[in-house]
């Protein structure tokens, strides 16, 4: 019994100590950095891994000697939980990537409005468009991103096709292909996301490309406008390549890796995707000859690409150091973060006079980055973008297995849009 | 008094998880109660109640009924087919010789799997690219290939068949340990008395089972009913909504749209229709209890 207790008040002890031990330790690094200049640490939360910002990184560190950057990376399937979690407990990051619902949180008001900052100016409006709500803009964004069809030159050249400049033509071509005994288009259909964007690629050479309907966007979040309507004759004009059996439905038991498997070792000519998956194309076939060419439209042009700002930087309005968070996105605003940026992650700038060489992949679609054609709706002005895209490409998946039309497709994502704007308001 | 001491000494000692379930398992599925009648949303500035209408809205979308749907068809066939299984094995391996010992064992083996595992591993074995190895068996053997996870009509059978592959040997072992406790003495008089082996089977095996049959039907109705993962990783609820099941429902809704109370909505439909199935099912039991009792 005595040896009993005897253990027990020495682990007491040890605990206590351990703890005394610990406080003390934090406690004198406080006093530390209160003393040297007053380095502040500021949280930085984000849903891209640190590895895709490492050049960034380093030069705020260089930058802002007394800003001590905590860069927290939370992965995207978890990012709104953790970070919606810390918000409403008012315990959130100093600084947050926001995409998609960047608007849903500055209405919540959980983000500082920038537009009287003047690094917010040195932006060009595109970029800043997806982030500004109610006459304020609430983040600034980092490089865009874009996704077009990938092919393999070598296929094409042996084929004897060229990169179709309409949507006839790729479906010409496809054909030319598919008599030629080669694959035409794979596609990890198994994920909603690809269909999804692909159409959306039409929709954005047929509808979007009419100055006329540049306010459709901000109708359709008010609800005053469907897509059953107004998207129907350009995705119809997609779906001929279900029709003529290009997209076939065995490609929904195929994921977006397998896809890409085939693509790379050389099974099919073609594959929509974009720039984050050619190290991984590379890895797997280092000799293939690799292009990407716009998503192009009925009539002859230079096509449109799907994208946009990939995502941004807002700074919680409840911080205590919005100070020096301004700081930290005022040198964002430089051409040397921003080529830092870019270097790890490819993209092209929002900041106005940046001009990033993309390289060769790219070549097809220099005409469409010049242009300016390149757009995804969801992410840059709808409301809830992502909840009603996701019920759109499901909804194309019933399509291409032959259960749906497209215009019911299309009533879907309406109906989830008004589902939405009914409960979240 | 010493027995009441005791009794005091037990509750003590539950204390500390008792707390722990109380305030991290009742209290949360309490709240969820209370939100399903309220717009909350991390979105929503304010909170405000709504009565029945997150009710209303959720048995009017087509996907997430779809969704309840296919969980009670997987629930009711993985615990239909895994359970049949798992018996015919167990009456088939209960020996001691070294060839039902491995073919055990080997039964046994894909339980010690991961779910996630065993689904993307299924994932490319089922796949429609051309090297899915199940459709170049098909192929062997003069079949067509089948598109085993793209097809709406076929993919959540592929699914259900992957989980019965990997769980009847986990059942087998459950009705092994029951095997061993029926008495001998029943068969050598049934063996006095004629009887064939399959009435031997129907009448004395079956009914005895009862202690693992239920303990293992109770098992299968509650993974089946929450089953997420391997749908997760196999079809992620495609093609469609052909494979949602009430918690990929639950998840799509609650945290990529935000739309929270409106998953803790279906989170009491799903308390509720896990209740009543349970009911039935501990019913159908008791009934069987007192047959052979």
């Amino acid at each position: 019994m005595k040896k009993k207790t005897f253990a027990f008040l020495l682990s007491l002890i040890m605990l206590v100590g351990a703890l005394v031990g610990c406080s003390s330790e934090s406690g004198s690094e406080e006093t530390d950095s209160g003393s040297e200049d007053e380095v502040v640490k500021l949280r930085m939360m984000a849903y891209n891994a640190e590895s895709t910002r490492t050049t960034y990184l380093k030069m705020l560190d260089e930058k802002l000697p007394n800003i001590d950057i905590e860069f927290e990376f939370v992965a995207l399937d978890n990012f709104n939980n953790v970070l919606n979690a810390q918000l409403q407990a008012g315990e959130g990051p100093d600084i947050i990537e926001v995409g998609g619902e960047a608007k849903l949180l500055a209405k919540a008001n959980y983000l500082l409005d920038l537009s009287d900052k003047d690094f917010t100016s040195k932006y060009a409006d595109a970029g800043l468009k997806p982030y500004s709500i109610d006459g304020g803009i609430y983040a600034t964004p980092l490089q865009s991103w874009f996704e077009g069809i990938f092919y393999n030159k070598k296929i094409f050249e042996e084929n004897g096709v060229e990169v179709p400049k309409t949507w006839d033509e790729l479906i010409a071509i496809s054909k030319k292909l598919d008599e030629n005994g080669v694959k035409p288009q794979i596609m990890g259909a198994q994920s909603w996301e690809p269909m999804m964007k692909q159409s959306i690629g039409l929709v954005n050479n047929e509808f979007y490309a009419d100055e006329a309907n540049s306010e459709f966007d901000n109708k359709f979040n008010e609800g005053e406008a469907k897509l059953a309507e107004a998207w129907l004759p350009a995705v119809e004009e997609w779906s001929k390549i279900i029709d003529e059996g290009i997209l076939t439905d065995d490609m929904l038991g195929l994921s977006y890796d397998q896809a890409l498997d085939q693509f790379a070792t050389g099974k099919a000519a073609m594959w929509e995707s974009g720039p984050w998956a050619v190290p991984t194309i590379l890895e797997k076939n280092p000799d293939i000859e690799l292009g990407m060419f716009p998503i192009p439209g009925k009539e002859e042009g230079p096509g449109w690409l799907i994208g946009g700002p990939g995502s941004a930087l807002a700074i919680n309005a409840n911080s205590e150091y919005i100070d020096e968070a301004l700081k930290v996105l005022e040198v964002t605003a430089t051409e040397e973060a921003q080529l830092a940026l870019v270097e790890d992650n490819a993209g092209s700038s929002f900041l106005k006079g940046v001009e990033v060489d993309l390289g060769e992949i790219y070549t097809d679609s220099e005409e469409a980055f010049k242009a300016g054609n390149v757009y995804a709706p969801w992410t840059a002005v709808w409301t809830s973008g992502n909840p009603i895209v996701q019920a759109y490409g499901k909804s194309l998946q019933e399509v291409l297995a032959g259960a749906k039309t497209v215009e019911e497709a299309l009533q879907d994502a309406d109906e989830t849009n008004d589902n939405l704007r009914n409960t979240l308001n | 008094m010493y027995n009441k001491n005791r009794q005091r000494v037990f509750m003590l000692m539950i204390l500390p998880t008792f707390i722990g379930f109380f305030i991290l398992y009742i209290v949360p599925t309490a709240m969820s109660f209370f939100y399903s009648l309220t717009n909350w949303s991390v979105y929503n500035a304010d909170l405000q109640f709504v009565g029945l209408d997150n009710f209303k809205m959720l048995f009017e979308d087509s996907k997430t009924l779809a969704g309840i749907k296919n969980t009670i068809i997987y629930a009711l066939i993985t615990l239909v087919v895994q359970n049949a299984i798992a018996i015919v094995l167990a009456v088939f391996l209960d020996k001691k010789t070294k060839s039902a010992n491995f073919v055990k064992s080997l039964v046994f083996l894909p339980a010690v799997l991961s779910i996630l595992v065993v689904g993307f591993l299924f994932q490319y074995i089922m796949t429609s690219a051309d090297y899915g190895l199940l459709n170049n068996i098909v192929q062997f053997f003069g079949g067509d290939p089948v598109n085993w996870l793209g097809n709406k009509d076929i993919a959540l059978y592929s699914v259900i068949a992957t989980q019965v592959w990997q769980w009847s040997g986990w059942l087998m072992v459950i009705y092994i340990a029951n095997l061993k406790s029926i008495d001998t003495a029943l068969y050598e008089a049934a063996e006095i008395d004629g009887a064939s082996k399959m009435s031997k089977f129907f009448k004395i095996t079956l009914p005895l089972l009862y202690p693992a049959a239920s303990f293992n039907i109770l098992l299968s109705l509650i993974n089946g009913m929450k089953v997420f993962d391997v749908i997760l990783a196999m079809t992620q609820g495609g093609p469609g909504y052909a494979t949602e099941t009430i918690m990929t429902t639950l998840i799509r809704e609650g945290f990529n749209s935000g739309r929270n109370a409106y998953a803790s909505a279906l989170g009491v439909v799903f308390f509720v229709a896990v209740f009543i199935l349970s009911r039935i099912v501990i019913a159908f039991l008791n009934k069987w209890e007192r047959k052979i009792s």
